[in-house]
């Protein structure tokens, strides 16, 4: 019965458009409310409580914060350059940087969607010049932009952490050797399709050009490095790690790249100028930036629009949260898994049910709301049935990627029909190959879990626990 | 009058944005640099993370910053759809009502005990307050919504839309490649 009353309360208020936060928070104080003792005034506090209370969850805000500074158009380009020096001259090359492009601008931006549009359009356009079919390069890039999530530091995987209270360092772990897999396998499935249908591949630019385009695009990269570092080396925890993330990434936009702020157009060494004297005007002009940029229309709209991202995901979380303390308290999974042991359903068989359920839900929710809601009810099962939990983590990331891809709601799709300008349809039949070797994947990261859990256990192995 | 409200929601909010990430940020040098912590960092930080989100929600409502599900409403005919936007806004006034009474009732319970926080020297019902202020001015934007909806200005709730938001980035990024495309044929017809 509270079983009952709790999901139709959910699913009929979100049903009605309303904001899943509200939804969830909604149902699960009507729960409270007809089903047990416990006070609105007790619910108010456990409100509160959760938006003050977990350290760990400030992470969220400064990731985002960082990925809103570095999402810019001037960063994927030099990531890009780099990736094309790198690769370009194998065959097929251009569409291989492009999935490496994409997973170096997932793992700075950390967005699905921000990854497809900002690499996308600049290498689709690139790729349909170089005469790859514009099918096959649209394919790609949306399937190689859902690594965004995978690839850590990934938002998602904080979201899933805070919703099981794993560690999300051990998550960042996990998600690393699985994240670099799909994007090789992606590369190798284009290497197979280039060489029979004999794409063209761009000529070597020489080790000087890839050094200057490494050494360029490593001012965005260094992030990916000092986040990983600190949190596999063990010195830092992830929400310190985000909150140097963020400033890092405030640096180089600014004063760095000069791709937005006050310094936005201001040369390194303008022509004719000798080097003490462009080294002094720079660093009179980064000091100046400093104070400036608070007053700047472009740091101040980065800073809201992030400010507004995450305060609508810490306000689900937060509501998440007390939806998470009925389902404890009501003993709801419990009573699930009881239920799933007593029908003798083998743990091989509970992760295909749970693969396809997430499948389902990733049609028509966002990746975050999903977990908050799926992720609580999953996870006591899972334990139960002696499946690890951030194995099961990975396996509802994989998952949300290829909701991306799927119809009505998958992000990546309308950012690909956006910049292709096809429509839907013409998409998701470019799409359909690639979703079919994204979808292998996820078998093989179901029923391998050894792949997400090498890295983590390596690390403590290497700690010495 | 409006403007005014707005850049002083906007301002507060970013501002206790950033003061979150700049005080673990000095809390991290502090640390690693110059071997000191600051004892009262964490808690600070804490409820200015309370204060964003609960302050924050309302102005989400505002600026359409949620998300939510509304493929099914948006398939219905007009007038089912207004009706169902309509009690999803009275059980979203409903929520925070319940939010309310329940703040108050928590709140004065603090008031009369007083007791003060961990770290600080300030009565813990204080930072509480954001319960009420934030749930206050939800409700006050539900209305307003609400009110939108039924004189028509408004079909719905307004949901956050990522992918639109990454088309602005790549609607940027076409121009850039489409003036550099316009340069190269200039540099073509030039020599």
């Amino acid at each position: 019965m509270t079983i009952a009353v709790l999901f139709i309360t959910l699913f009929g208020c979100m049903l009605m458009g309303m904001p899943i936060a509200i939804a969830l928070g909604l149902s699960s104080v009507t729960t409270i409310m007809l089903f047990s003792n416990d006070s609105l005034a007790s619910v108010s506090l456990k409100l509160f409580e959760a938006t003050s209370e977990h350290y760990t969850l400030l992470a969220i805000p400064f990731f985002i914060i960082s990925s809103a500074f570095l999402s810019t158009g001037g960063v994927a380009k030099r990531l890009i350059n780099f990736a094309v020096d790198s690769i370009g001259h194998v065959r097929g090359g251009l569409a291989m940087a492009s999935v490496m492009a994409c997973m170096l601008f997932a793992a700075v931006s950390g967005s699905s969607p921000a990854t497809v549009a900002a690499i996308g359009t600049i290498v689709i356009a690139g790729m349909v010049r170089s005469g790859y079919p514009q099918s096959f390069a649209a394919g790609v890039i949306a399937n190689a932009g859902t690594l965004g999530i995978l690839i850590p530091p990934s938002i998602v995987m904080l979201v899933y952490a805070a919703a099981t209270e794993v560690s999300a360092s051990r998550m960042f772990m996990a998600g690393f050797i699985p994240g670099l897999m799909m994007g090789g396998l992606l590369m190798l499935a284009i290497y197979i399709v280039a060489r029979i249908k004999k794409l063209p591949a761009q000529p070597f630019p020489g080790f000087r050009q890839l050094a200057r385009s490494g050494i360029v695009a490593l001012g965005g990269l260094m992030l990916i490095i000092i986040v990983l570092g600190s949190i596999y080396g063990g010195i830092a925890s992830p929400t310190e790690a985000a909150a140097v993330a963020a400033v890092y990434a405030y640096l180089i936009a600014v004063v760095g790249y000069r791709d937005i702020g006050p310094m936005k157009g201001v040369a390194w060494r303008n022509e004719g100028e000798n080097l003490p004297t462009a080294t002094l005007r720079n660093s009179a002009q980064m000091l100046l930036a400093l104070p400036r940029s608070v007053s700047h229309p472009e740091v101040r709209k980065t800073i809201l629009d992030a400010a507004k991202v995450s305060m609508m995901l810490l306000f689900i979380i937060a509501n998440a949260m007390l939806f998470a303390h009925v389902l404890t308290t009501e003993r709801i999974p419990h009573t699930i898994a009881e239920t799933i042991i007593q029908w003798g359903l083998p743990a091989w068989g509970f992760l295909i049910v749970v693969n396809i359920l997430l499948l389902i839900a990733g049609n028509f929710m966002e990746p975050s709301a999903i977990l908050l809601i799926m992720a609580p009810i999953l996870f006591p099962i899972a334990t139960q049935l002696g499946i690890d939990p951030i194995h099961l983590g990975i396996i509802m990331v994989v998952n949300m990627e290829i909701g991306m891809l799927t119809p009505p709601v998958g992000l990546n799709l309308f950012v690909t029909a956006g910049i292709t300008g096809q429509n839907m349809v013409w998409v998701i039949k470019a799409c359909l190959p690639w979703l079919g070797l994204l979808l292998g994947f996820l078998i093989l990261i179901t029923y391998v879990p050894q792949i997400s859990l090498f890295l983590p256990e390596y690390i403590d192995h290497l700690n010495g626990y | 009058m409006r403007k005014l409200i707005n850049n002083l929601e906007e301002a507060f909010i970013s501002l206790l944005l950033v003061s979150m990430t700049l005080l673990v940020f000095a809390e991290v040098i502090a640390r690693f640099v110059f071997n000191a912590g600051i004892h009262w960092a964490q808690e600070v930080t804490l409820l200015m993370a309370a204060w964003f989100v609960l302050f924050g929600a309302s102005y989400g409502i505002k600026v359409g910053a949620h998300i939510g599900v509304d493929v099914f409403v948006k398939m219905l005919p007009r007038g089912a759809t207004r009706f169902f936007t309509l009690l999803a806004i009275g059980l979203c006034l409903f929520y925070c009502g319940l939010f309310l009474y329940g703040s108050w009732i928590y709140l004065s319970k603090m008031h009369m005990i007083g007791i003060e926080m961990e770290d600080l020297p300030v009565p813990k019902w204080i930072p509480m307050t954001v319960l009420i202020i934030g749930f206050a001015l939800l409700a006050v934007r539900f209305v307003q919504l609400g009110i939108k909806v039924i004189t028509g200005q408004s079909e719905g709730f307004h949901l956050a839309d990522e992918a639109k938001d990454s088309m602005e980035l790549a609607d940027e990024l076409k121009d850039a490649v489409d003036q550099a495309a316009d340069r190269n044929i200039d540099k073509g017809a030039k020599s």
